[in-house]
C-alpha cells in the first residue's frame, strides 16, 4: 500500500493539465498497488483550498497547500525544501513530479535533499517489490530505457502528456504547510515574466509546425498557412529556405540544414518538395503532413501521411476540417 | 573568472541505434562520439565569458572512462584551459550519484560559475548539473537560454512552456544551459594542435553503489511507411480523421 | 663625335641600370614569399612558353583584342632587334646589319621593322580607340589605371613614331641605310615633303627620341601594369605544367609542420610564384569578366585578388627588406581596391593582405570553376591565392560563414556533409542485388571496378535517381562491380575546397586506408567531384587509382556497343548539355557526354548555350559553395539557367548531381517546364528493357 506525494504544478495560482497527468498516474499506481495514498502539494500565493476539489477528482487524497506571497512565481529553492521536508517526514513511496520545466529543475532538488535515487521523463511507472521499474525514452526517443530504482523512496518526473488525465473523484482533505524556507529570500530571483514575443509561438517549443514552401507559388499565399497554423490554435509557421531567399518569409522562419531544426509533434508541409536540406530540419518530427501536387516530390517519402493536390485548393479545406475538428473537441 | 564546465561524451544524434547483446546498452559500434550538443553550447558561453572579462580560468571535467578524453581534448581545442577526468568504467544512469562525485571534487575549486547542459543526449535526464548545484549548496538556475555576468552577479532568462523567465542571481552558481544561447565555435587548428599539451588530469570517480539501474533497453517500434492518403480535396476528412484516431495529434 | 657617344654612353648606363636596380629590387620583394620547387618538367614548360607566350594561345580567346595585343607583342619581338641595332649606333655611328646579314636577309630584316612598325602603330591606335570610345567593361578600371594605359599606349605609339621619323629624316638626309624595304619610313618621308633644312639634324633628334622613349618606357615598367612585358614569359614558364587533372590539383599542405599560422594572410605566406603572379597582371580583366560570382554582382573579382596581391607586397616588401629607398618604390601599382593601403609604416607592419585589401566574402564567392585560371593570358593562377587565404581563415582563425559549421561538423561525424544517418547510405540499392565489397571479399571474390557513390548520390532523392540509372546500365552491360555500401564515406573534399584541409586530410586518408584494404584498382563515379578528389588529389596522399567518370565510361561501353540500347526512338530531341567545371576545365571532359548523348540518342540535336565548353558558366555549387548562403546579387545558379534555357533546348542534360540541383532549381525558378536530366538517366531512358 504505497503512498505518493506529488507536486502539483500551478502558474498565476491555478492549476496547470501537468499537475492532473502526475496525480492521475500517481493514483493509477497506487490503486495498482493494492491502495494507498495520494498527497497532492502545490505551492501558491492564497487561495490554496480552492484546488482541492480539482485535485480531488483525479484521486487526490489530501491536498498540502504552502501559501504565501513568495510562491506568485517560482520559488525553487522554497518549493524544494517544503516539497523535500515533507516527503521526508510523510512516509511516501514516491515523489512524482512533471517533466515540466518547473519539474525538470525541481526533481533533481529533491533527489539530492532526500539522497534519493531519481529517474526523470518517464512514460511507465511499475512497482516491483522493493524497486520501481519505470520505461524512459533516450538518445532523442530513438531507444526506450528501462530504469530500475533502488531505495524506500523515489523521485520521479513523468513526461508531460505520456500519462492520461483521469477521473477518480474523492473529496479531498485540505492541510495547510508552512513553507520549509522563506519563499521571498531565495537565491535565485524572478524579476520578470516575459510573454513568447508577441504572443507568436516559437519554432523550437510548437507542438504543431506548419511550414510553406515554393509549391505556395506567391507569397501572398503563405496567408494559407498562417491560417492552417491558426486553425491549430498551438502551431507555428516555418518555412522553406527558398521562400525565406525569395524574402516571403523572415530568415528566422527557416526549417533546414542552415536554419532551425525542429521536432515537433506534427509537421504539415505545405508545397514542400523534400530537398535534403529541409528534411535534415524537420524529419525528427513525431507525425509529417505532406501537400504537395507532385506525386514524386521526395518529402513523401518522409510523411506519414500525404495528400497529392493543388495546395491552394487543398490547404484552405483542410483549415476549415481542422476548424470544426477542434470546435467539437 | 573561474569557470567549470561539466561535459560529456554522447555519440552524434543522427546516428541510428541498434541494442547490444547485453539487451541493456546500446551497441556502439560504427558510432561517432563527440561532446553532448548541450553541453558544448555551454563551453561556448564559458569560452565567451572569460574571453569578455579576462583574465579567467576555464576547466571542463567530464565522468567517464578513458574515451572521455578525447572529448575533454575537443573542449580544450575550443579554447578550455585544462581538464579533468572523473575515471569510471561504468557508464551509470544514477544522476544523483554522478552529481556526488562531481560536487565532491567541484568543492575546493573556488568556482565562480559551474556549468552543464541542459540535459545530455543519452541518458536526456537533466538532472546532474541541478542535483551538483543543490549538493554544492549555491544558486542554480535550470535551462538558461540567455545568459549574462556581471560583478558578481547574473542574469538568466528560462523558457517555460509558452512564457519566460527572467531571474537574478549572486555567484557562486550552477547554470544549465540549453540551445540557442550560442553556437559553440569551430575548433581552429590552432587549437587543436594546443590542446594536445594542454593539462588533462585523471582521478577515480567516486560513485560508490548506483541505485538507478539499467534493466533493458529496446527500440520503439518502427516508424510505419507512410501513405498517400488521396488526391485533392477529397483528401481531406480522410486526413484529419487519421490525424485524430491514428496520429492522435489533433 | 667622342661627346654625343659619351653622354650616349651615360644616358644608357644610367636608364638600363636605374632599371636593373629596380628589376634586382623586384627580384629580392619576391623572396618575402614562400619558396617552392617549380623547376620539373622543363620540357613541357618551354612548350607552355612558347604556345600561351610566344604563340598567345590565350589571348586569342578574345577575337577583337586578341590579333591586336598579338601585333603589338610580335611587333615588339621582332623590333627588338632594331632596338638593339639603334643602341649600338649610339656607339658605332654608321652601325647597321647591313654589315652582318646577307643582302637578301637583311632587306627581308629591314621590311619586317617597318612592317611591324606600322602593324603596332595601328594597332596602338586600335587599342587607343577601344579604351577610349568602345570602352570594354572589362577595361573599366580607375582613372590611375587609365592613365598607366594611356601613358604605355603613347610611349610605344611614341616609339613607333620616332622609329619611322629617324628613318624618314635619315632618307631625306640621303642615308644608304633606308632602301626601298622601308616602305614605311619612305612614305614617311614622303609626307614629310623635301624642302625640309637639316634633316639629318632632324634623324638625330628623333634618333635621341627614340633612345630616351625606350629607356623613360623601360623605367616606367616597374611602376606599371606592363611590368608583365618583363614577367610575363618567365611566370607562363613557371606556373603549372597544366596537363588535364593535374591544373585544378589544390597545393598540398604539410599539416605536421611547426608553424605559427597555416595558410596564408599576408604576401608573405603566400609563395614567390603567387607574388610573380601579381608582377604578371595585366589587369586585363579577362578572368573578371569570365567570373560566375563577378557576373552575378558579388564582390569578388580575380583581377582584385592579383592585384590587390601586389600592391600589398609593394607595400611590405620595402619594409621587410629593409629598402629606405621610400623615392623610388615601385609603388604606383593601381586598380581595384586602390584606396586601402597604409600611410604610415607602423600602420602597414598592422594591415594585411587579408581584410585590409582581400575581404572575407571576396574569397567566399568563389566557386572554383577555374574560369579566371582558364582565360588568364598569362598563366596567373588566382584561384591558389583564394585557396591559401581561405585555408587561412579556417584553420588558423575558423573564421567562415557560419552556416559551414554544419557542414564541417556533420563530416566528422557523420562522414557526409548532410547531417543523414550513416547507416542510410546504400539505400538506393535495395532490391537491386549489388553485392558490397565486404560481400564480395567474404565469398572470396573481387569486382572489375568499383562503383563509387557519393554522397550527393547516396542521400539526395534527385541525385540516387542517377545512381540508380547508372546502376542500371551497369548491370545491363554485364558489368562486374560492387559498391563499399556503408564504408564509404566522403573523401572529404567540400572540405579542403572550403579550406579545411585538417579535416580533409582525415577524410581522405581513412578513405585511401578502405580502398586499400580492397585493393581497389579502378573505380568509376558520377560525381565530377569524387572524380576529381579521388582521380587526381589523392596521389598527393598516397592513394593511386585509375577512376573514370560515368560519362566517359558509358561513352566506352556506347563505343564497344555493349549497351542494349531500343531500336526505335523517334522522337526528335533538342538538348542543352551544362558543362560541369571538374569534368570541363579541371579535366578537359567535353566531348564524352555530348558524343554519349549522340550514340543513345541517334535522333538528338545538341545546342549549345552562349557560354559553354571551356567558356562554360559555373552553376554555382563548387567551391564549397554548396554549403553556402548566396546574400548577393543575383543567383549564379538562376544566371547559367536562363542561359541554357534561351536555347530554346527541350530538355537540359547534366553530368553533376550538383549541378543537376543547381540547374533543376533555377529551372523552377523561372517556372520553366524543360526536364533536367542527367546523362545516365538519358541512357538508362534507352534501354532496351
Amino acid at each position: 500500500m504505497p503512498n505518493i506525494l506529488v507536486f502539483a504544478e500551478t502558474r498565476g495560482g491555478a492549476l496547470r493539465k501537468v499537475a492532473f497527468e502526475t496525480v492521475s498516474a500517481a493514483r493509477a499506481l497506487v490503486d495498482a498497488n493494492g491502495g494507498g495514498q495520494v498527497h497532492a502539494l502545490c505551492a501558491v500565493p492564497s487561495g490554496g483550498a480552492g484546488l482541492a476539489e480539482q485535485l480531488g477528482k483525479h484521486g487526490a487524497d489530501v491536498v498540502l497547500t504552502a501559501e504565501n506571497p513568495g510562491f506568485a512565481n517560482y520559488a525553487r529553492e522554497a518549493v524544494a525544501a517544503t516539497v523535500a521536508a515533507r516527503a521526508k517526514s510523510g512516509g511516501y513511496r514516491a515523489v512524482l513530479v512533471s517533466f515540466s520545466a518547473q519539474g525538470r529543475d525541481l526533481a533533481p532538488r529533491l533527489a539530492a535533499k532526500l539522497d534519493a535515487p531519481v529517474a526523470a521523463d518517464v512514460t511507465e511507472i511499475r512497482i516491483a517489490g522493493d524497486s520501481v521499474v519505470v520505461k524512459h525514452p533516450v538518445y532523442a526517443n530513438k531507444v526506450i530505457a528501462t530504469l530500475q530504482l533502488d531505495g524506500p523512496l523515489v523521485v520521479l518526473s513523468t513526461r508531460p502528456g505520456a500519462f492520461p488525465v483521469t477521473e477518480t473523484p474523492r473529496t479531498a482533505t485540505v492541510e495547510s504547510l508552512a513553507p520549509a524556507s522563506d519563499p521571498s529570500a531565495e537565491k535565485v530571483v524572478v524579476k520578470e515574466m516575459q510573454e513568447g514575443g508577441k504572443g507568436k509561438i516559437d519554432l523550437g517549443e510548437a507542438p504543431v509546425i506548419v511550414a510553406g514552401g515554393r509549391g505556395l507559388k506567391a507569397p501572398e499565399n503563405f496567408k494559407l498557412v498562417e491560417d492552417l497554423a491558426a486553425a491549430f490554435g498551438n502551431a507555428a509557421v516555418g518555412a522553406t529556405r527558398a521562400v525565406t531567399d525569395e524574402g516571403w518569409r523572415p530568415h528566422s522562419d527557416q526549417i533546414g540544414q542552415t536554419g532551425r531544426q525542429v521536432s515537433p509533434q506534427l509537421y504539415v508541409a505545405v508545397g514542400i518538395s523534400g530537398a535534403i536540406q529541409h528534411l535534415a530540419g524537420m524529419r525528427s518530427s513525431k507525425t509529417i503532413v505532406a501537400i504537395n501536387k507532385d506525386k514524386e516530390a521526395p518529402i513523401f517519402k518522409v510523411a506519414d501521411y500525404g495528400i497529392v493536390g493543388d495546395v491552394l485548393e487543398v490547404v484552405p479545406a483542410l483549415t476549415q476540417a481542422v476548424r470544426e475538428a477542434k470546435a467539437s473537441g | 573568472m573561474k569557470i567549470a564546465v561539466c561535459l560529456k561524451r554522447t555519440p552524434d544524434s543522427e546516428s541510428r541505434f541498434r541494442i547490444a547483446g547485453s539487451g541493456s546498452a546500446i551497441d556502439e559500434t560504427g558510432l561517432k562520439f563527440d561532446i553532448d550538443d548541450f553541453a558544448s553550447y555551454a563551453v561556448e558561453v564559458a569560452l565567451q565569458i572569460n574571453e569578455k572579462q579576462a583574465p579567467g580560468e576555464t576547466v571542463a571535467f567530464a565522468v567517464g572512462p578513458d574515451a572521455v578524453q578525447e572529448t575533454l581534448r575537443k573542449a580544450m581545442s575550443m579554447g578550455v584551459d585544462r581538464a579533468v577526468q572523473l575515471k569510471t568504467d561504468a557508464p551509470t544512469y544514477d544522476g544523483l550519484a554522478i552529481a556526488k562525485a562531481l560536487a565532491a571534487e567541484l568543492k575546493a575549486g573556488g568556482f565562480d560559475l559551474v556549468f552543464f547542459g541542459k540535459h545530455a543526449f543519452d541518458t536526456s535526464g537533466g538532472i546532474v548539473g541541478t542535483a551538483t548545484a543543490e549538493l554544492l549548496g549555491v544558486a542554480c538556475v535550470t535551462s538558461a537560454s540567455k545568459l549574462e555576468i556581471a560583478s558578481g552577479k547574473g542574469t538568466a532568462r528560462r523558457e517555460l512552456e509558452g512564457v519566460a523567465e527572467i531571474v537574478e542571481f549572486s555567484l557562486p552558481a550552477v547554470v544549465t544551459i540549453d540551445e540557442g544561447i550560442a553556437r559553440p565555435r569551430y575548433p581552429s587548428l590552432k587549437g587543436i594542435m594546443a590542446a594536445k599539451k594542454k593539462p588533462l588530469e585523471t582521478k577515480p570517480a567516486q560513485l560508490g553503489q548506483p541505485r538507478v539501474t539499467v534493466k533493458g533497453m529496446s527500440l520503439p517500434p518502427d516508424r510505419p511507411p507512410g501513405r498517400i492518403v488521396g488526391e485533392g480535396v477529397a483528401a481531406v476528412p480522410e486526413l484529419v480523421r487519421l490525424l485524430r484516431s491514428e496520429a492522435k495529434v489533433l | 663625335m667622342t661627346t654625343s657617344i659619351v653622354v650616349f654612353l651615360l644616358v644608357l648606363t644610367a636608364g638600363a641600370g636605374f632599371f636593373a636596380l629596380n628589376v634586382q629590387r623586384l627580384v629580392r620583394y619576391l623572396r618575402i614569399g614562400l619558396p617552392e620547387n617549380r623547376t620539373n618538367d622543363p620540357g613541357k614548360r618551354v612548350e607552355n612558353v612558347l604556345s600561351i607566350g610566344i604563340a598567345q594561345s590565350k589571348i586569342f580567346r578574345d577575337p577583337i583584342a586578341g590579333p591586336m595585343h598579338a601585333a603589338i607583342f610580335w611587333g615588339f619581338v621582332v623590333l627588338t632587334a632594331g632596338t638593339i641595332e639603334i643602341l649600338i649606333q649610339g656607339v658605332f655611328n654608321a652601325f647597321s646589319y647591313d654589315a652582318l646579314l646577307p643582302d637578301p636577309i637583311y632587306r627581308f630584316y629591314a621590311f619586317s621593322q617597318d612592317a611591324f612598325a606600322v602593324l603596332v602603330l595601328g594597332a596602338i591606335g586600335f587599342a587607343m580607340y577601344r579604351r577610349l570610345v568602345l570602352h570594354p567593361k572589362r577595361l573599366e578600371g580607375d582613372k590611375l589605371e587609365h592613365t598607366d594605359a594611356l601613358i604605355i599606349l603613347s610611349l610605344i605609339g611614341g616609339l613607333m613614331v620616332t622609329l619611322l621619323l629617324t628613318n624618314a629624316y635619315a632618307y631625306l638626309a640621303g642615308s644608304t641605310l633606308v632602301g626601298p624595304e622601308k616602305f614605311a619610313s619612305r612614305i614617311t618621308a614622303q609626307m614629310l615633303g623635301r624642302s625640309v633644312s637639316n634633316p639629318a639634324l632632324w634623324s638625330g633628334v628623333f634618333w635621341w627620341g627614340h633612345v630616351i622613349i625606350l629607356l623613360v618606357f623601360l623605367n616606367y615598367l616597374p611602376y606599371s601594369k606592363h611590368l608583365h612585358v618583363v614577367s610575363s614569359l618567365i611566370n607562363v614558364y613557371f606556373s603549372n605544367t597544366s596537363g588535364p587533372g593535374q591544373k585544378g590539383v589544390m597545393r598540398p599542405m604539410d599539416l605536421e609542420a611547426e608553424v605559427e599560422q597555416f595558410g596564408a594572410s599576408d604576401v608573405d605566406h603566400l609563395t614567390w610564384k603567387n607574388l610573380l603572379d601579381g608582377y604578371s597582371c595585366t589587369e586585363c580583366g579577362r578572368c573578371t569578366a569570365a567570373c560566375p560570382a563577378n557576373i552575378t554582382g558579388k564582390t569578388l573579382s580575380p583581377r582584385k585578388i592579383v592585384v590587390n596581391t601586389r600592391q600589398r607586397l609593394m607595400e611590405k616588401a620595402p619594409l621587410e627588406t629593409g629598402d629606405r629607398m621610400e623615392f623610388v618604390h615601385p609603388r604606383l601599382v593601381h586598380g581595384e581596391g586602390g584606396d586601402a593601403g597604409a600611410a604610415t609604416a607602423t600602420q602597414v607592419v598592422a594591415d594585411r593582405l587579408l581584410d585590409t585589401y582581400i575581404t572575407e566574402e571576396e574569397l567566399w564567392a568563389c566557386t572554383s570553376c577555374r574560369a579566371c585560371v582558364q582565360e588568364c593570358p598569362v598563366s596567373i593562377d588566382q584561384l591558389d591565392i583564394i585557396n591559401q587565404m581561405r585555408r587561412y581563415l579556417v584553420l588558423t582563425e575558423s573564421r567562415f560563414p557560419e552556416e559551414v559549421q554544419p557542414a564541417f561538423e556533420s563530416l566528422e561525424r557523420n562522414g557526409s556533409p548532410w547531417a543523414f544517418s550513416p547507416g542510410d547510405r546504400a539505400r538506393w540499392a535495395d532490391g537491386m542485388d549489388i553485392p558490397t565489397m565486404a560481400e564480395l571479399l567474404e565469398r572470396g571474390e573481387r569486382p572489375d571496378i568499383l562503383f563509387w557513390v557519393g554522397c550527393m548520390g547516396s542521400f539526395d532523392d534527385r541525385a540516387k535517381k542517377i545512381t540508380v540509372a547508372f546502376a542500371r546500365i551497369l548491370k545491363a552491360c554485364g558489368i562486374n562491380f560492387a559498391i563499399l555500401g556503408q564504408e564509404e564515406h566522403c573523401h572529404g573534399d567540400p572540405a579542403r575546397r572550403m579550406g579545411n584541409e585538417y579535416l580533409y586530410q582525415m577524410l581522405a586518408k581513412d578513405t585511401i586506408g578502405t580502398l586499400d584494404r580492397y585493393e581497389v584498382k579502378t573505380i568509376v563515379t558520377s560525381c565530377p567531384h569524387c572524380f576529381h578528389q579521388i582521380g587526381n588529389e589523392f596521389p598527393d596522399l598516397g592513394g593511386n587509382y585509375e577512376v573514370i567518370h560515368h560519362s566517359t565510361f558509358i561513352e566506352r561501353l556506347l563505343e564497344k556497343n555493349l549497351v542494349p540500347l531500343q531500336s526505335e526512338n523517334g522522337k526528335r530531341l533538342t538538348v542543352a548539355y551544362h558543362d560541369s567545371c571538374y569534368l570541363g576545365r579541371y579535366n578537359d571532359i567535353y566531348d564524352a557526354p555530348r558524343a554519349t548523348l549522340k550514340r543513345a540518342l541517334p535522333v538528338v540535336d545538341i545546342v549549345e548555350p552562349k557560354r559553354s565548353r571551356d567558356r562554360g558558366l559555373c552553376c554555382g555549387a563548387g567551391g564549397g559553395r554548396m554549403w553556402m548562403e548566396e546574400r548577393q546579387g543575383k543567383r549564379i545558379n538562376v544566371e547559367r539557367t536562363e542561359e541554357l534555357l534561351a536555347t530554346g533546348a527541350d530538355t537540359i542534360a547534366v553530368a553533376c548531381p550538383f549541378c543537376m540541383t543547381m540547374i533543376s532549381d533555377g529551372v523552377k525558378a523561372a517556372a520553366a517546364d524543360v526536364p533536367v536530366l542527367d546523362i545516365a538517366e538519358v541512357v538508362a531512358g534507352q534501354l532496351a528493357s
